[in-house]
């Protein structure tokens, strides 16, 4: 940015020399005043979104916080942290049954996800010609353009009796690795094509160097291209589990509907967001601690999710290559 | 807040001033009332909305009088949200989101109360009876009948079928039931488990849901599986499911009718004088569907209510809308 800005101060409009003086801070008075209006009411309306975006975020933390508050002075923390049966209706709160379920899901999502999605990534970014990609890339598009609810019906009505034929009688009606696969089908686009771009952006002098050393286009891709897009990748797997953390309608759909402690993906277990999905659009009394409950429990996914991408941001930092 | 209640209070009496006088558009003088005592009805002469919500068990009751409302000439909405009874009265009583609140159980006092809180007194409307079927799988081959107290094992402490009755298989119990706050819920607590929710809640291998469906489509498949809601749902699912016999007494009419079938419960609809006088179109839904209900419960898949029942809810629909045909 700095070399491009010095390039065209030399031989630049009065225009361009206008935005190159704002940006090293040389303020020129007369200049300034001559903005046009419009200019102004843009830079105001984008400034309000972004406004709009972060006051979004904390009204909804502050919600979440103050029915959080009201539950948990019912509730102990300890025993919404530590005890393993989730029942609002006779007061008990332990929250791991539907925190196992949405780890559940969320991981047989990844493990259907990832391989899928890198594999296809690599391929698309190192391998497929230009004709191929521009056939496959809208197929993933499609994929991704899917509701959910579709993915839900799925997964209870195509990979449940599916699951039921390979592993026989074992595999109940709803059950969590079915959501867990569908969910997985939902993130191969997202995966993709994430990876995709952290692939093509790996500079081009790096994979001739290797060319050059003698190195194949399989040693080149896993020995080059992927250590140097490791900040992006990460990034992508963390992204990508905080959406599967996050999905609801499949697993208000295949899952289960009820709060169960069980590490068999074969079993009904109900997740976070399954369970908010199935209270809140049925039996929820007004003001019951059945109903803070729910907040209590979004406050919790949201902490985790957050997490997330905080631990995303940090790790991808620390593996950041820097090319110029 | 306060300043807000008493504007719409006001708007409420002077509304209600308004519209004291106004005789009811709909009313004709022809009338398919079989006990006489009802006036005839004309839907395609009021309009507007109608707002119910309540028992997923009168729900598709409810479909069905909607649906022939609507093709008999009504032009509004009526939104009908299955959301199990207790849902449906906090909406009624507490909220008041809703003009009409169906209910599979009757209302309790803490919930009149309630609703006189916020200026709603309601009117109990008995529309019909459901037997809440038990219901296992076509391919469960080894139950027919259950008494109270072995239905009370299956539906808690029993982790396999053979601890409730060592001929049973010895495989565990999958248990498909309403969602908490439904009234099909609260009538099987009652009786079956004396009003206590733990034991029921605490079973393994248990899955709630207001969404009736949800539950056939979890049993029909599974010969180890066992649920319960209203009889509808099982006279709709009847090719792939079995309704149990409760204490040797099959579910019916005969059953039903004589009072031997031990899960029978009313149905009921519930609304409020004042808003069946300021909405016309409520009051005309209601009057619509005590005409008509005995035409089309059976199909539905529930029974008649008891006739003393049935002319108790039209003379409660005639006090209510007194002055106004």
């Amino acid at each position: 940015m700095s070399t491009e800005s010095t390039a065209s101060k030399q031989c630049s409009s009065l225009l361009l020399r206008k935005y190159t003086m704002k940006q090293t801070n040389a303020v020129d008075p007369e200049l300034c005043k001559r903005i046009h209006p419009v200019n102004r009411t843009i830079e105001t309306i984008l400034a309000a979104t972004g406004i709009i975006t972060i006051g979004v975020t904390i009204a909804i933390v502050f919600i979440l916080g103050e029915e959080s508050i009201n539950f948990f002075k019912h509730v102990s923390l300890s025993q919404f942290l530590t005890t393993f049966e989730w029942q609002p209706h006779i007061e008990k709160f332990g929250i791991w049954p539907l925190l196992n379920a949405t780890i559940t899901t969320s991981m047989s999502g990844m493990l259907v996800a990832l391989p899928i999605g890198f594999f296809s990534a690599v391929f698309l970014a190192e391998y497929a010609s230009n004709a191929i990609k521009r056939k496959i890339k809208p197929v993933l598009e499609i994929l991704a353009g899917i509701p959910t609810v579709v993915f839900g019906y799925f997964a209870l009505n195509f990979i449940t009796p599916f699951l039921q034929l390979v592993f026989g009688k074992a595999v109940s009606v709803y059950n969590t690795a079915s959501a867990g696969i569908a969910i997985g089908i939902l993130l191969v686009p997202l995966v993709a094509s994430l990876i995709e771009e952290a692939l093509s952006a790996v500079p081009r002098h790096l994979r001739e160097a290797a060319y050059a050393v003698g190195a194949t286009k399989l040693e080149v891709t896993l020995g080059i291209v992927v250590p140097s897009a490791l900040s992006g990748i990460i990034a992508t797997i963390l992204l990508a589990l905080s959406r599967a953390f996050g999905e609801t309608m499949i697993v208000a759909i295949a899952a289960g509907a009820g709060p169960a402690f069980t590490l068999n993906p074969f079993k009904s277990a109900e997740t976070m967001t399954g369970h908010m999905a199935r209270i809140a659009g049925g039996d929820l009394p007004y003001d019951s601690i059945d109903y803070q409950s729910l907040f209590a429990i979004a406050l919790f996914l949201f902490f985790i999710t957050f997490f997330l991408n905080l631990l995303g941001r940090s790790i991808s930092k620390r593996y950041m290559e820097h090319y110029e | 807040m306060k300043k807000r209640t008493i504007l719409v209070l006001f708007s409420i009496i002077a509304l209600t001033l308004l519209f004291a006088q106004a005789k009811f558009a709909f009313i004709t003088a022809k009338s398919d009332d079989k006990d006489k005592m009802l006036p005839g009805i004309d839907p395609s002469k009021v309009t507007g909305t109608i707002v119910t919500a309540g028992s997923s068990t009168v729900y598709p009751l409810s479909e069905a009088i909607a649906s022939m409302f609507k093709k008999d000439g009504f032009t509004g909405l009526i939104t009908i949200d299955s959301i199990g009874s207790g849902a449906g009265f906090d909406r009624f009583c507490k909220t008041g989101e809703t003009d009409i609140s169906n209910a599979s159980v009757q209302i309790k006092q803490s919930q009149i109360d309630a609703a006189r809180a916020i200026g709603r007194n309601p009117i109990e409307f008995r529309v019909g009876t459901d037997a809440l079927a038990v219901v296992v799988s076509k391919k469960n081959t080894f139950i027919a009948n259950a008494t109270v107290q072995e239905l009370a094992k299956i539906f808690s402490t029993a982790e396999k079928w053979s601890d409730v009755n060592p001929k049973w298989p010895a495989q565990p119990i999958k248990r498909f039931i309403p969602g908490t706050d439904s009234g099909t819920f609260s009538y099987f607590v009652e009786h079956v488990f004396n009003k206590k929710a733990d034991p029921l809640l605490a079973a393994k291998n248990l899955q709630l849901s207001e969404d009736d469906n949800v539950l056939v489509r979890g049993i029909e498949n599974d010969p180890y599986a066992i649920g319960f809601f209203g009889f509808a749902y099982y006279t709709e699912n009847q090719k792939s499911l079995k309704a149990l016999s409760i204490e040797g007494v099959a579910p019916g009419q005969t059953t039903v009718d004589n009072g031997t079938y031990p899960l029978a419960r009313p149905l009921f609809l519930y609304s409020d004088v004042k808003i069946m006088n300021e909405k016309p179109q409520v009051a005309a839904f209601i009057l619509y569907y005590l005409t008509y209900v005995n035409d089309v419960i059976k199909k539905v898949g529930y029974f008649p209510a008891p006739a003393s029942a049935l002319k108790q809810a039209k003379q409660n629909w005639l006090d209510a809308v007194k002055g106004r045909y």
